[in-house]
């Protein structure tokens, strides 16, 4: 590999590689927004692992001009892009930590290569967001259409509306000055067809394939990821541990990080 | 003082509860705990069926819901404010309302957790306008392009009569001529080149404009293309008294990858500018390596003269299309305006940027970096060598030109007689096909757009025909290069002369099969060669006939462009000749078939032909007979009549072209 494929890969994905430890803890987002959401939960690990956060291509600061709608129509393709950092970086013993459909991302990429992995973190995981018969995924098919209708017709203007402000955030240091109302901000096309390939997508069938041991951190009131969910998970996914924590909303990681760090410490 | 506070609390309350617009304040996992009085009223619920009852998302809808989660929080959470961001939310008799909402957090005080307030703003105005912009928008922009597309339409067609202007003007030009006729066809070829360079400025604009224009990386000479740019513009920098001057850098590698075309393009149109508005002193182009990165280098270009200069306040404004520093610049100087706006996009495609100073009445300098990589090819097969047209003979080489438009055969042949190639002519593909297998022609000049057998698949059958050696295929088309050359490659084209084609670009390729061929040496090819000029096609040495003016055609026209040298008015009229037999068949098929599609075609192929012989009688009558077939209801026996005079008209100028 040529040097300038390494810093080729650093500048593709943004990635970030912080702390004092050896063993590498991996962040991967989910839907919207990028590494940021982790900005609250990974200084707890600081000091132990060696934290490697990173945005998926088409987030946040990533390479936009690598994303190809027809390459990133599967989560595999995610998956594969978790692996190509792996190498890239040569990482062994990672502990993958993933928030929403990102859990299932890290899911696909440690069946296909579980000897990268050590342990998963399935924060807020589904592997089908819509009801199936007598599974419930929390969503009505036509929920889910409507939020797609929703994203083709750019209604919230999720891009567009959210204009970028700059403004100093004294109270909250941990902010730098670039951040503002742009940094969930996205491409309103990739935005489309991620929240697409997230919402239609069912793992179901890939739980029982995962070797690798996991954590669901599963919070008390989610509407995009109900317990049931949860427990659907626990049940059938290899050798697992169920944790449903204090929490409203989908981002324990945000609302709750300190709930969240304590549930993956014990389980590490 | 009490007193006064009381009063101004319950002002303020009252504001709060009246406010236009509405307030909800809601805690961390999103439970509604105070809303005002506006809210309550806009969306039709009572507040008490929201606090403590409701959760904010739980009042959008589901696509908002999950928008809540995924983005909205996450930015409340982190930043501690968020503003402006759309949201539907449902009424509860389930109709929308259009909110526009604002958050801030209430940080957790004493015993009272972090909470949030929200302001929301009722937007159905704004909406509405938004929606009707937009939709101005999407018109707007489709009304532009099928602007540009009627642009680039219009500068194709007028290409293809371009070509036959440019053609017989070069062609005229090399003729006796006495010092007047020099001066007119002088003219006519100045404006005519003038006229090219501006549609095929329009037809580049279009092309960038519609993002129909990619890089084309391939090695070439720097050192090569910088000296051809100092050949071509030092006659012109002669003319005007001034210099030229080109250094380049030592320690540049003289093969480099890049876009060989657009930069030639950049340079030529900057170094062009230069000369036009310098009247005394020196234009300089020098290239220097400024930065390098392991294969890659940056190399800058900069094109510095001691012109007119331009005023600084058109600095900005010269890379506009159509815009010149001034209105006189345009009258003085000529130009389309569209050179710079042109470079400046040809550069941003390639990630550079043109940039200018200018001092008035001192000078303008012009200047934009590239990166390029270093080949790995040490040599170039050489090209692109200074030609000069006349000296040139390909006693050995033959050429087979497709073409079916007898006027464009007849200024190919012009040229290749010229230059004393063997050469035959045909005017379909299936006549190439069937000529190709006694005549083994090494180059076959094709025309893209025939009947019947378009130039692909001509070429494409060609390609599977075993012949003993397969002929090297020029493309020869009025399409820019850029656009079809996939399909070319495709269909085993390995060169393309666009049309109007200049002779040196004839030349060029001729001049490139004879070296490829030489350095082949006398492999398995040493095929028995007829001397000079194919016997099966025209070349018949007639004596000139006195040609009988005759209402239905004129051969003025003729004389005139052969300039009274018999062999070129015999060849004339013999493709001419051809071309009306098929025009007579093709008129009786149509007719026969009341296919207005078919005589519009014809009416059309055949307008060089008949203005080249002033057939203006038949002109009349095949759009009598198209006026007629278009009626809703034929008059069958009016229509029979106009046929056969039409006919005769074709008989008697068939007849006046056999003699």
């Amino acid at each position: 590999m040529k040097a300038s494929d390494k810093s080729g890969i650093y500048q593709k994905f943004n990635i970030n590689v912080l702390g004092s430890g050896t063993q590498p803890m991996m962040f991967a987002h989910g839907f919207g927004c990028d590494q940021n959401m982790f900005r609250f939960l990974y200084p707890y690990f600081q000091d132990d692992y060696k934290i490697i956060l990173f945005d998926f291509v088409g987030a946040g600061k990533s390479d936009l001009s690598a994303y190809d709608s027809e390459k990133y129509n599967s989560l595999q393709a995610y998956a594969d892009d978790v692996l190509s950092i792996c190498e890239a970086l040569e990482l062994s013993e990672v502990v993958y930590v993933g928030h929403s459909v990102s859990a299932m991302t890290g899911i696909l990429a440690s069946i296909k290569k579980p000897d990268y992995f050590s342990k998963l973190v399935l924060i807020g995981p589904s592997p089908r967001y819509i009801n199936d018969g007598s599974y419930n995924g929390g969503f009505e098919e036509s929920a889910i259409l409507e939020l797609l209708d929703t994203l083709d017709s750019n209604y919230m203007g999720w891009s567009q509306a959210m204009a970028p402000v700059i403004m100093g955030n004294e109270d909250r240091p941990h902010l730098g000055e670039e951040l503002s109302n742009s940094f969930c901000q996205a491409d309103p096309e990739i935005a489309k067809n991620f929240a697409r390939v997230t919402f239609l997508s069912d793992n179901r069938d890939d739980l029982k394939k995962v070797s690798v041991p996991s954590l669901i951190i599963q919070c008390k009131q989610d509407v995009i990821a109900p317990i049931a969910v949860g427990e659907y998970i626990n049940e059938n996914i290899g050798p697992s541990t169920l944790k449903i924590i204090d929490a409203t909303g989908h981002c324990p990681n945000l609302s709750a990080p300190e709930e969240t760090a304590k549930a993956m410490q014990d389980f590490l | 003082m009490k007193i006064e506070n009381k009063q101004r609390l319950r002002v303020a309350l009252d504001l709060y509860n009246n406010a236009p617009c509405g307030a909800v304040s809601f805690r961390k996992d999103g439970t509604i705990y105070d809303v005002n009085q506006t809210l309550c009223t806009w969306l039709g619920y009572e507040k008490d069926e929201l606090l403590e009852k409701r959760t904010l998302p739980s009042l959008f809808k589901i696509g908002g819901q999950i928008f809540f989660e995924t983005h909205f929080y996450p930015m409340i959470a982190m930043q501690g404010y968020i503003k402006e961001i759309y949201f539907d939310i449902l009424k509860k008799d389930k109709s929308t309302f259009h909110g526009l909402i604002n958050v801030r957090e209430i940080p957790a005080y004493k015993d009272n957790p972090v909470s949030y307030q929200a302001t929301i703003l009722d937007i159905a105005d704004r909406r509405k306008y938004e929606v009707e912009l937009l939709e101005a928008k999407r018109k707007a922009e489709a009304d532009s392009k099928v602007k540009a597309d009627i642009l680039a339409t219009i500068s194709h067609e007028i290409r293809t009569p371009l070509n036959s202007i440019l053609g017989i003007g070069n062609l005229l030009h090399q003729t006796p001529l006495n010092k007047n006729q020099q001066k007119y066809a002088h003219l006519l070829l100045h404006s005519s080149e003038h006229l090219l360079s501006l549609v095929n400025n329009l037809l580049d604009l279009s092309k960038i404009e519609a993002n129909k224009l990619s890089l084309e990386t391939a090695p070439f000479n720097i050192l090569e293309l910088i000296s051809i740019l100092k050949q071509t513009f030092a006659v012109k920098a002669k003319e005007k008294g001034i210099k030229l001057r080109t250094k380049v850098a030592k320690h540049i590698p003289p093969i480099i990858e890049g876009d060989q075309m657009k930069l030639k393009q950049v340079l030529t149109n900057l170094l062009g500018n230069s000369i036009k508005f310098t009247k005394k002193g020196a234009v300089e182009l020098s290239v220097t390596l400024i930065e390098e990165k392991g294969d890659e280098i940056c190399l800058q270009f900069i094109v510095k003269d001691s012109g007119i200069g331009i005023p600084k306040e058109k600095l900005e404004s010269i890379f506009h299309e159509f815009e010149q520093a001034s209105h006189d610049v345009s009258i003085e100087f000529g130009g389309t305006g569209l050179g710079l706006t042109i470079s400046k996009k040809l550069l941003e495609l390639q990630h550079s940027h043109l940039e200018v100073s200018s001092e008035l009445n001192k000078g303008s300098t012009f200047s934009f970096a590239i990166w390029f990589t270093r080949s790995t090819e040490k040599s170039l097969a050489a090209e692109n060598s200074p030609i000069n047209e006349k000296d040139h003979t390909f006693e050995d080489l033959r050429v087979m030109v497709v073409d079916d438009n007898p006027s464009n055969i007849f200024i190919a042949e012009q040229y290749l007689d010229q230059w004393n190639t063997d050469y035959i002519s045909v005017n379909s593909g299936k006549k190439a096909i069937s000529h190709l297998k006694s005549y083994p022609a090494d180059i076959v000049l094709l025309d893209l757009q025939m009947p019947e057998l378009n130039g692909y698949d001509t070429a494409r059958r060609i390609r599977e025909m075993s012949l003993k050696k397969q002929p090297l295929i020029v493309a020869f088309s009025a399409s820019t290069k850029g656009e079809v050359l996939k399909q070319l490659q495709e269909s085993g084209i390995e060169e393309h002369l666009p049309k109007p084609f200049h002779p040196d670009e004839l030349l060029s390729i001729l001049l490139k099969f004879r070296n490829r061929k030489s350095s082949e040496g006398a492999g398995p090819d040493s095929r028995i060669r007829s001397r000079k000029k194919s016997t099966l096609h025209k070349t018949k040495q007639t004596p000139e006939i006195e040609v009988e003016e005759n209402k239905s055609f004129n051969f003025s026209r003729f004389e005139k462009m052969a300039n009274n040298n018999p062999k070129y008015l015999q060849k004339f009229k013999t493709s001419t000749l051809d071309a009306f037999r098929e025009y007579k068949k093709e008129f009786n098929r149509a007719v026969g078939n009341s296919d207005v599609e078919a005589l519009l075609a014809l009416i059309h192929k055949s307008t060089m032909s008949i203005y080249y012989i002033q057939a203006d009688r038949l002109t009349g009558l095949l759009n009598d007979c198209r006026d007629m077939l278009q009626l809703p209801d034929t008059d069958n026996k009016k229509l029979s009549g106009f046929t056969e005079v039409t006919n005769r008209e074709f008989d008697i100028i068939i007849e006046g072209l056999d003699q």
